[in-house]
């Protein structure tokens, strides 16, 4: 194994684990406030084909990724709607938030399938331009690569270091006492809901118009679900995010690299290491009850009289 | 049962929401389909009755860049060459149960030829074909054969085997990645091809092979070109359903590539397009509908290459010199001969092993069920 293929799979880990980290925060967010979102597979759809859409139609990719965040936030208040306001189970709502997004991406997808769109550009990490070209290709990052850390810790700030990010915690550890201490449980999830879809939106937005270039139904192929296995993975922590995004991507890298080294081992084998990983990964740290789950994930907030 | 109703409520609430959020690209959709349908029906119907009803059907979009629209295109085709004909198109038909249905509805209109294109239509297709004798199916790339089914496909391997000529002479690092999304028969034999097209020019280079394990997951196709490219490879293929998001990487990295399925994914490598191969069976296809309409179909089992107008060569992209040019045409013309043979024994496998000895040829019945690699070819075949 060369020095070449290691940086090549840092450097693939990097390109795929971008989308798969800002959808991975988008649901720190909506857990850190008590609400587990399962259908994020169908907010990344909408927000990917929408965005690509408008990047078709404008030429402006920047247009096209603003577009994206604002349809995540907007898929994540139909599902406030349903669990917030309506009190619906929140997994079934979630589920059937997935495929109303499945239906609903393909449908604003359809005339934009196989259409070539203007991209964002690629810059290279500063300090590497004496690399030879074959290396500095390897750290040639778009705009969203180059946010994507900054984003994570901006999160963090957000949850750990703001009232509001406070409150949005005491909500999903207790609603009852939150309210008590003067805060609206309900307001704080919509907005939970909406920032948090907005990430998922930027995720969505480089899949499909910077890393893919290219809108294809079910492009995301259960990226989703990753990201709900990955916030357990992070232990609901923004910073951890960005290591369970790397090394789920980074394993994905790693498996292409075995397969295509002549390795004689099954292909349909190696295909499953990433989620073997992300297996073993959860069951190791399934016991470990100081990192456990936000106190009200899942319940419903039946509001204090 | 009232939370039923509220729920309802709010999935209709939500869709409204959703449309009218998503602005220009929500409705542009929806007005294209309000515009179109009236005027279709007022073009329509004046028009005497048609000659012929074809149903067709596509295993996904039929505006892929990639396998369904040279399909779609070839359909169209029939429409050009004999406009009393009308065409019926279904689209995003990928399962068994869904073929069944559409192509039972397309019967209930009036369909009298259908063409089901994708793999899991085969048997779908066959058995409606028993119970709906006046019926006509052709069947693309499969193998069965019936009173009243037969199939039609391109011969891809041929022109795989100039790629890897051109792909040979192009490739600085002796490293050309493969994309593929299964480990199948024809893959593999796409794959074997284009390798002794490589080492015909350049016999130090190798093809390096990766699976997606999906025909349309974009995010993984980019995943794998990615990979690829950085092991070294300088030229990228690939066998998917549309080729749009490896070209698009491959562009992105300044590495050249070589398209399959239809020539407009060139589209995609402005600068770095080296060339590729698709199908173009407009003339087939029109051929099988007009001995339909005269009542001369048989069924015959057709596969036909890039003399017969079933396969092309892209144009070169600006990268290309003339000298590859040149050889690929020369190679071509000996293909056309008949002194050049793709598999043509001795062939080794990557074991080692002889496969196909000395003397012999592979027969094209076996094609569709290899299951090795040839020598120079890193991956594994299953």
């Amino acid at each position: 194994m060369s020095l070449l293929s290691i940086l090549g799979v840092l450097s693939s880990a990097i390109f795929s684990g971008t989308s798969l980290l800002y959808t991975t925060l988008g649901e720190v967010i909506d857990e850190r406030a008590g609400i587990v979102n399962l259908g994020l597979e169908g907010v990344l759809l909408v927000s990917a084909s929408s965005g690509f859409a408008v990047t078709s139609i404008t030429g402006n990719p920047y247009l096209g990724i603003l577009v994206a965040m604002l349809a995540g936030g907007l898929m994540n208040l139909v599902l406030g709607y349903l669990v917030i306001t309506r009190k619906a189970n929140q997994l079934a709502s979630g589920l059937a938030l997935m495929f109303f997004g499945f239906g609903l991406s393909a449908l604003i997808g359809k005339s934009y399938v196989g259409v070539k769109i203007t991209s964002l550009p690629k810059i290279l990490l500063p300090g590497l331009a004496g690399l030879p070209p074959l290396y500095s290709s390897l750290f040639r990052f778009d705009l969203l690569i180059f946010l994507v850390i900054p984003a994570a810790i901006l999160v963090w700030w957000l949850l750990y270091r703001t009232r509001w990010g406070l409150g949005l915690r005491a909500v999903g550890e207790n609603a009852d006492t939150a309210f008590a201490s003067g805060r609206d449980p309900r307001l704080i999830r919509y907005q939970a809901l909406f920032v948090g879809g907005m990430l998922v939106g930027l995720g969505a937005a480089h899949l499909s118009i910077a890393y893919a270039m290219n809108w294809t139904e079910y492009m995301t192929g259960g990226r989703g679900f990753i990201a709900v296995a990955l916030v357990i993975f992070s232990k609901w922590h923004p910073l951890r995010a960005i290591v369970g995004a790397l090394v789920f991507s980074a394993a994905v890298a790693f498996q292409l690299l075995l397969q295509s080294s002549g390795l004689q081992v099954s292909p349909f084998l190696l295909d499953t290491i990433p989620y073997i990983l992300t297996l073993v990964v959860l069951i190791a740290w399934g016991g470990n009850r100081k990192h456990s789950a936000p106190a009200s994930l899942g319940r419903v907030y039946q509001g204090s009289e | 049962m009232k939370n039923k109703s509220y729920l309802i409520l709010a999935i209709c609430l939500s869709f409204v929401v959703m449309l009218s959020a998503c602005g220009p690209a929500a409705t542009e959709p929806v007005t294209e389909v309000a515009t179109e349908a009236p005027t279709e029906v007022a073009t329509e119907a004046p028009a005497a009755e048609p000659c012929l009803i074809i149903g067709a059907l596509y295993g996904g979009p039929m505006n892929d860049a990639g396998y369904n629209q040279a399909m779609h295109e070839a359909v169209m085709a029939i429409k050009t060459n004999i406009p009393c004909v009308e065409i019926i198109e279904a689209e995003n038909v990928p399962d068994e149960a869904g073929a069944t249905t559409t192509m039972q509805n397309m019967i209930d209109q009036g369909a009298k030829l259908i063409f089901p294109t994708a793999f899991n239509h085969q048997y779908p297709a066959l058995t409606l074909s028993q119970s709906n004798p006046d019926v006509i199916f052709e069947h693309a790339g499969g193998w069965e054969m019936g009173a009243n089914f037969a199939n039609f496909f391109g011969e891809p391997p041929d022109g795989w085997y100039l790629m890897g000529v051109a792909a040979g002479m192009m490739t600085t690092s002796n490293k050309i990645g493969f994309v593929a999304a299964f480990p199948l028969g024809w893959t593999l034999t796409f794959v074997n091809a284009f390798e002794l097209g490589v080492q015909s020019v350049n016999p130090e280079a190798q093809t390096i092979v990766s699976y997606t394990f999906a025909w349309g997951d974009a995010t993984k196709d980019a995943d794998t070109t990615n990979a690829l490219i950085n092991q070294g490879c300088d030229v990228i293929t690939m066998h998917v359903d549309s080729p749009a998001t490896i070209i698009s990487t491959a562009e992105s990295r300044s590495v050249y590539s070589i398209g399959f399925q239809n020539l407009a994914a060139q589209q995609f490598a402005p600068e770095y397009w080296i060339s590729g191969t698709g199908f173009t069976l407009g003339g087939t296809l029109t051929w099988l509908a007009s001995m339909v309409l005269d009542g001369t179909w048989t069924p015959i089992f057709v596969r036909c290459g890039i003399d017969d107008g079933c396969m092309a060569i892209a144009p070169f992209g600006p990268r290309v010199p003339q000298e590859v040019k040149d050889l690929v045409a020369e190679k071509q013309a000996e293909i056309s001969a008949g002194t050049l043979v793709v598999f043509k024994g001795p062939i080794v496998d990557q074991d080692g092993t002889i496969r196909v000895a000395e003397g012999e040829v592979l027969s094209s019945e076996v094609m569709g069920s290899v299951d090795w690699f040839v020598q120079g070819v890193i991956g594994s075949p299953k």
